[in-house]
């Protein structure tokens, strides 16, 4: 196999468009578990985010790419921000399971975006889109500004407290609960621009599975990266390098077989994220904390 | 999960406000909510007003989907009995139906009854072993049962994938199946066109002995005692790590076991996708059911005809029928609401004081 250092570049790409979505949900992700709220509504967020990018964006279609797509991206903070405000409602104020919560919003995304899609859109819908490496490099940047924000600013060390140790954030005079509802809000917004990706960006239109575990997998790689923003967007292109490895050797038709199981066959390789995940939960307990009340609802 | 507040109305109000979320869902989108309505009624219940009569299929149709989730629901009932989140239960009934299928094609002429009892076993040992693993992995490493369930519910169909199209391919078809089971012990639908059939009585009875299990017997009793408090649990003398594999092995049984009757009844082969998000649907029906067996039983028979009624309505009046999973996202939330809706008023006095950002001391209202 000859390769040449065009392969090799448009190999890098395909590695870094498959993450672009995986990092703008995980730092989501990120934000949301450091202040202690467990996030597995990721998925409902990409997927609501999807639809609502694709659809005002084919409204205001006759303008122009530029204010299509502008208004797709602004239709999508917004419906993230809504979103993300149930989340952080349902599980600061009512104190929901956040488990519980996470579900119930995955299943309102994926009944309602099928249910709008399908009474709008009969015969389908397509818009201009916006240029993946937009997206790209937002999410190449967001990984510094997370970190900043969660390190170095004070608003960040009340949210590391809120996820660590709420009930001594109170009694330094943190209000926990707007903090966590500021973290899931950006999660929300976070989120559902990883699904603006996916319409906007990538795909140009919608379809009712677009989401297809992207934000379980970017729960994945908050885990896998250790609830660490550059980690998170390590194990991000990690999994982003499986998926062009994927598509590389479908087209390729290398095949490796061991013991007569055909490694390279994509269904075997898709479980690679999923079973890594697992591996580096099980194996680095001790030095893979999670936030200490991730999840606690009894806070306060 | 438990709560002592006495939940009666819970269940109702969050029924109610399903289906207020259709009403809004239809008015919204200018159908006529009227005729929507009777549609979804006589797809669920086959009873027609007026004229008055009466449809066998549509009814048979809601039992028959009403089977897999009364599995499912149990299954993650079981869980929540232990304390454990099983979102696994996806995949765990995906094994289980692979498990069943195999064993369905690879004997012949073996007698049915044998037969049949071996295809159930054998999914519901696939399932418990796919159950048991978040188990294992959370009392020996910590794991957490959602993240890994989740993650396993990925493994499970991406494995059984590559199984139908490899090794295990039904040789007489491109689809990506398994052969197809023995003709002997398919499951017979009672109503024809339907697929309601024997699966459904299967379906109750290990509901009912599995109630009894755990509110009689004293491994139930360990199972709730770890649920409750794992702390305290542990300190009485009762083993965490064997009670909580116990918990998650009946729980994957059981949902492998809606694998195994839908092999059995329905597909009569493993076919790729076959277990839709029947395993999802138990989440809803469980909390709906409040962990309870004939709460779960109730609250799968109204989930299987809301999907019945909700296809019949796609069919009569080109209502998109995924408005039944906005009807469970619904029902979840109200579910599984804490205070204060559902609590005191102290709860709500005690919202207002963190908002203000003064604490008040007090035990949480469970």
């Amino acid at each position: 196999m000859n390769l040449h250092l065009t392969d090799i570049g448009s190999f890098v790409m395909s590695t870094l468009l498959g993450a672009t979505p995986l990092i703008l949900a995980a730092m989501g992700g990120v934000l949301s578990e450091k202040a202690g709220v467990v996030n597995i509504a990721l998925e409902g967020f990409i997927l609501a985010g999807a639809f609502i990018a694709v659809s005002a964006a084919h409204l205001f279609g006759g303008h122009g790419w530029v204010i299509s797509s502008l208004m797709g991206i602004l239709a999508t903070v917004f419906l993230g921000l809504i979103m993300g405000m149930m989340h952080a409602f349902l599980t600061q104020r009512t104190r929901m399971d956040h488990v519980v919560s996470g579900l119930g919003i995955n299943l309102l995304a994926m009944g309602a975006t099928r249910y709008l899609y399908l009474h709008l859109y009969p015969n389908g819908v397509e818009v201009a889109g916006l240029d993946r490496r937009y997206f790209l490099v937002a999410a190449l940047i967001l990984p510094f500004l997370v970190q900043f924000l969660l390190v170095k600013t004070r608003f960040g060390l009340k949210l590391r407290a809120c996820g660590e140790d709420p009930d001594s954030a109170v009694l330094a005079g943190v209000s926990v609960i707007p903090v966590r509802y500021v973290a899931v809000i950006l999660s929300g917004i976070l989120a559902a621009l990883a699904g603006a990706y996916l319409t906007l960006g990538d795909a140009h239109n919608f379809s009712t599975d677009i989401s297809a575990g992207k934000g379980y997998i970017a729960l994945a790689a908050v885990i896998f990266g250790k609830w660490n923003p550059f980690g998170a967007t390590g194990a991000a292109l990690f999994f982003g390098f499986f998926y062009a490895l994927q598509t590389r050797l479908q087209i390729s038709s290398i095949v490796i077989h061991f013991w007569g199981i055909d490694l390279t066959n994509p269904f075997l390789m898709d479980t690679l994220p999923y079973l890594m995940t697992i591996i580096v939960l099980a194996s680095f307990v001790g030095h893979t904390k999670p936030p200490a009340a991730l999840g606690r609802q009894e806070v306060l | 999960m438990h709560r002592k507040t006495p939940i009666s109305f819970r269940p109702i109000a969050s029924v109610l406000s399903g289906i207020l979320i259709i009403v809004i869902f239809l008015a919204a989108s200018g159908y006529n909510v009227g005729s929507a309505f009777s549609a979804l009624w006589i797809g669920a219940t086959g009873i027609q007003i007026a004229p008055i009569s009466f449809q066998p299929y549509q009814l048979a149709q809601s039992l028959a989907n009403a089977t897999p989730l009364l599995f499912t629901g149990l299954s993650v009932a079981i869980g929540m009995k232990a304390g454990l989140f099983n979102i696994g239960a996806q995949g765990q009934l995906t094994f289980g139906a692979f498990a069943t299928a195999v064993v369905g094609f690879s004997f012949n002429g073996m007698p049915a009854i044998i037969h049949i009892c071996l295809a159930l076993g054998a999914g519901a040992i696939a399932g418990a072993i796919w159950g048991a693993i978040p188990a294992l992995l959370k009392s020996a490493r910590g794991v957490h049962e959602v993240i890994s369930t989740i993650m396993l519910n990925y493994v499970a169909s991406d494995i059984t994938s590559y199984m139908v199209t490899h090794s295990l391919k039904d040789r007489g078809s491109q689809a990506p199946q398994t052969a197809a089971i023995s003709k002997n012990i398919h499951l017979h639908p009672f109503v024809p066109g339907s697929l309601l059939n024997a699966g459904i009585f299967i379906a109750l009875s290990v509901v009912a002995l599995s109630s009894w299990f755990i509110s009689r017997t004293s491994w139930g009793f360990r199972i709730r005692a770890v649920g409750e408090s794992r702390e305290a649990a542990e300190t009485n003398g009762v083993p965490i790590t064997a009670t909580l594999l116990l918990a998650m092995a009946l729980s994957g049984a059981a949902a492998g076991l809606a694998g195994a009757v839908m092999v059995l009844g329905q597909e009569h082969r493993f076919v790729k996708g076959m277990s839709g998000s029947y395993g999802f649907d138990g989440i809803a029906v469980a909390l709906l059911g409040g962990n309870s067996g004939l709460g779960v039983t109730l609250s799968a028979l109204f989930f299987g005809g809301l999907a019945s009624g909700a296809n019949n309505m796609q069919l009569l009046t080109n209502v998109p029928d995924s408005i039944a999973t906005v009807v469970q996202a619904v029902v979840i939330f109200f579910a599984g609401v804490r205070s204060p809706i559902f609590h005191s008023k102290r709860g709500i006095k005690k919202m207002i004081n963190t908002r203000t950002g003064q604490v008040i001391h007090e035990s949480p209202p469970d």
